[in-house]
């Protein structure tokens, strides 16, 4: 290539140069102001598509941890409930030992029969539990209630469980049956807390000897059974309860690695494009100054 | 031997140095013309007159000088950089619309921001997660019906999107290529300008701006589509456009219009894009895989079997443009049975999220972040290319301040030390006449 550089030569590469050097400055400027290394998908083709599929990640993990409160609390109240009834139980098995003693008279009988009708009113009650306007007794049929307090004692629920998602492809069954927890009482037949204590409240009012042997041979048993039931149930309900909090911790941990792999992502490192500004600010500088001088200069400044 | 032969060849040095001194200020009004090369006069010693020999040389004859002649006016250019530049021009005329388009395509996308299809997407899948929390909860129902709609609403503006950057280029095309649009007029000027320059050509003249006027009427169309000159001779061009059939301009004939199919350049990125089954036909192909499979994979989940209602319906081929919400709150289902607080549909719908749907739109964004990063790259670099060239044209052919400078001195100089010559041969003359044989006078 030839030496000769002509007049248009020299203001076109200066215009060249002075507009690459503006649009680098341009674009440091807009990643300091938006934070961001990738503020389109051209700029990182790849790292547009990880950071979507990062911010997809983040957006579903905070949609689990979501769903993990929604469970927490279901569980809660389910627990709740089951405490108040276990000690509800508690005072009716008194009431039965009391009741089925020789020497307790009728009188006292059905007094004692009274109370436990009562008791099992407000099983029926604590059964009815409900949250968020749903009752957690009632298996998928959450608008039903399942127990007609001061009615039958047939379980209207159905036997439909109720999950939540706390992960990618995993689900947990957050709700207790009432028909497994305190059955479906005397018509069932199905020797379970309703059924126990409608047997114990009549042989308590008839009152006859051989009931009171009843009483002490199989309801005092089947009352035990009914309380075996109702820990297993609040002993499933705190397992799935720290099941529900462990993932919580550990989703914690998940959104935060994802979040700071997506800030690595698409983050601008702000130390450097701090130094990049500065760079190509003087870059721009020295360029504008010395497009200056060259272009002003000529032999016409020179012959006289 | 005429006596004042003196004068006549310091007459023509006077000519000639002032007709260089013109060029040179011809050169320097025309620094800045777009297209201008700088021309030179052309000088040569003038004719030597033959005169009788001295005695020594056996009867032979001497030359003596007159003086100098211009001899033409040169246009100083390298035809070959002009094909090298048009070559160029043609990538730069391809690479900088094809960025120029996408930009476009890139910018409807709006990706990755908190307001982008993958955030809505995100959403949406969100909506799903809280129906199967709360799936007896008319509002929770209500606001995924609702973003399912804003989602659909956004496929739908991605889509349209792409429809109006390929009706614009398809536009563009049109504007460009038809009647009064560049390339006829580029064309019949072309035209012109073979008939002028041939016929100034026939009387032996040299058109130096004519000619430059057309090269630069070249180097435009060449930022079009692709252009190989042929030179007919007598100052007269064939020129052939893309891969158009007969030449566009044959010496003084313009054949226009024709159909390109592949004409590369600024026309060809333009066809390129708009076409069917061009770029942004299969960007909306992308799109709408994508849209089809969110469709499907939802719907079948929602309407196992197929008997009830569909969450989303579309019509085939055209599925962004044309997805929409089949169901309202109170339709929406969340399970298979008819219990109100059973979620089985909604949390199997929820469990999609980062599925294929995601997949795909993500891939289609990366697919179109690709293709915008490589135009931007090659507009770069084919500027870059262009421009190299275009230095080494004008190295060639640019006007060059201090160089005129230096030659308006030295023609300056010429001139005056013409003058001096010619006034040296008066004051010979002077002697001769006025002050020779005045004996006796």
């Amino acid at each position: 290539m030839s030496t000769r550089i002509t007049n248009q030569m020299v203001s076109r590469s200066i215009l060249n140069d002075l507009n690459e050097v503006s649009s680098r400055l341009s674009q440091t400027q807009r990643r300091m102001s938006s934070g961001k290394q990738i503020t389109r998908a051209s700029d990182d083709p790849y790292g547009t598509s990880r950071a979507l599929t990062l911010r997809g990640d983040v957006a579903g993990v905070q949609q689990y941890q979501r769903n993990i409160g929604e469970a927490v609390a279901w569980q809660s109240v389910t627990d709740a409930a089951l405490s108040k009834m276990t000690d509800t139980v508690h005072r009716a098995r008194e009431l039965t030992i009391q009741g089925a003693s020789d020497s307790a008279g009728p009188a006292a009988r059905k007094a004692a029969a009274a109370e436990i009708d009562q008791l099992i009113e407000s099983i029926k009650q604590e059964a009815n539990a409900s949250y968020g306007g749903r009752y957690v007794f009632a298996g998928t049929a959450t608008g039903t209630r399942p127990y007609a307090v001061a009615g039958v004692d047939t379980y209207s629920g159905n036997t439909g469980a109720v999950a939540r998602e706390i992960g990618p492809g995993v689900s947990v069954q957050v709700n207790v049956l009432g028909s497994d927890v305190i059955g479906s009482g005397q018509a069932a037949n199905d020797g379970k807390l309703l059924d126990v204590l409608r047997d114990i409240s009549d042989h308590l009012k008839s009152g006859t000897v051989a009931d009171a042997n009843l009483i002490r041979s199989v309801d005092l048993k089947g009352l035990e059974t009914a309380l075996d039931t109702l820990n297993q149930a609040r002993a499933t309900v705190g397992a799935t309860t720290n099941r529900l909090e462990s993932a919580d911790s550990r989703l914690l941990e998940v959104e935060e690695s994802t979040t700071r792999l997506l800030s690595e992502v698409e983050d601008a490192d702000m130390a450097k494009t701090l130094v990049d500004f500065s760079m190509q600010q003087s870059v721009y500088q020295s360029a504008l100054r010395a497009g200056a001088n060259i272009v002003q200069q000529s032999l016409l400044d020179f012959l006289r | 031997m005429s006596t004042f032969m003196g004068i006549q060849t310091s007459l023509r040095g006077l000519l000639a140095h002032q007709q260089s001194i013109d060029t040179t200020s011809h050169n320097v009004a025309n620094a800045n013309t777009e297209g201008y090369s700088r021309q030179e006069a052309v000088l040569d010693a003038s004719m030597p007159l033959r005169i009788a020999a001295g005695e020594f040389s056996a009867g032979g004859a001497a030359h003596i000088g007159t003086g100098v002649t211009v001899d033409a006016f040169r246009r100083i250019r390298d035809t070959f950089l002009d094909l090298q530049y048009r070559a160029q021009a043609m990538q730069v005329g391809d690479q900088s619309t094809r960025s120029r388009q996408l930009d476009q395509v890139e910018l409807a996308l709006a990706e990755p921001t908190e307001n982008g299809l993958a955030a809505q997407l995100s959403k949406f899948w969100s909506g799903w997660a809280d129906v199967s929390n709360s799936p007896d909860d008319i509002a929770a129902r209500q606001a995924l019906i609702d973003q399912a709609k804003n989602l659909a609403a956004a496929f739908k503006t991605v889509d349209s999107q792409l429809s109006v950057v390929a009706s614009q280029a398809a536009a563009e095309y049109a504007s460009l290529t038809g009647g009064g649009g560049d390339v006829p007029a580029i064309a019949t000027e072309i035209a012109q300008l073979n008939a002028a320059i041939k016929q100034f050509v026939q009387n032996g003249d040299m058109p130096n701006d004519l000619m430059d006027r057309r090269d630069q009427l070249l180097d435009r169309l060449s930022h079009l589509a692709q252009v190989s000159v042929t030179d007919l001779g007598g100052g007269t061009l064939q020129v052939n456009f893309g891969d158009a059939a007969a030449p566009l301009v044959n010496d003084t004939t313009v054949t226009w219009p024709q159909a390109l199919t592949d004409p590369k350049g600024k026309l060809g990125a333009l066809l390129d894009i708009y076409e069917p089954g061009g770029t942004i036909a299969s960007y909306r192909t992308e799109l709408n895989a994508a849209v089809k499979s969110l469709a499907d994979s939802v719907n079948v989940l929602h309407n196992p079997g197929g008997t009830g209602t569909n969450f989303f319906t579309y019509t085939a081929g055209a599925e962004a443009g044309s997805l929409a919400v089949n169901v309202t709150s109170a339709t929406v289902r969340t399970s298979v049975t008819a219990a109100v607080g059973a979620n089985d549909i909604a949390l199997a719908i929820a469990g999609l999220r980062g599925g294929t749907p995601d997949k795909l739109y993500n891939s289609f964004v990366t697919r179109v972040g690709g293709d915008v990063r490589n135009a931007i790259r090659g507009e770069a670099n084919s500027k870059v290319l262009l421009d190299s060239i275009d230095d080494r044209r004008q190295s060639t052919s640019g006007v060059s301040m201090d160089e005129e400078m230096t030659n308006l001195v030295r023609f300056q100089r010429g001139y005056q030390a013409s003058a001096r010559a010619m006034s040296t041969m008066d004051q010979m003359l002077d002697t001769l006449i006025n002050r020779t044989g005045v004996v006796g006078l």
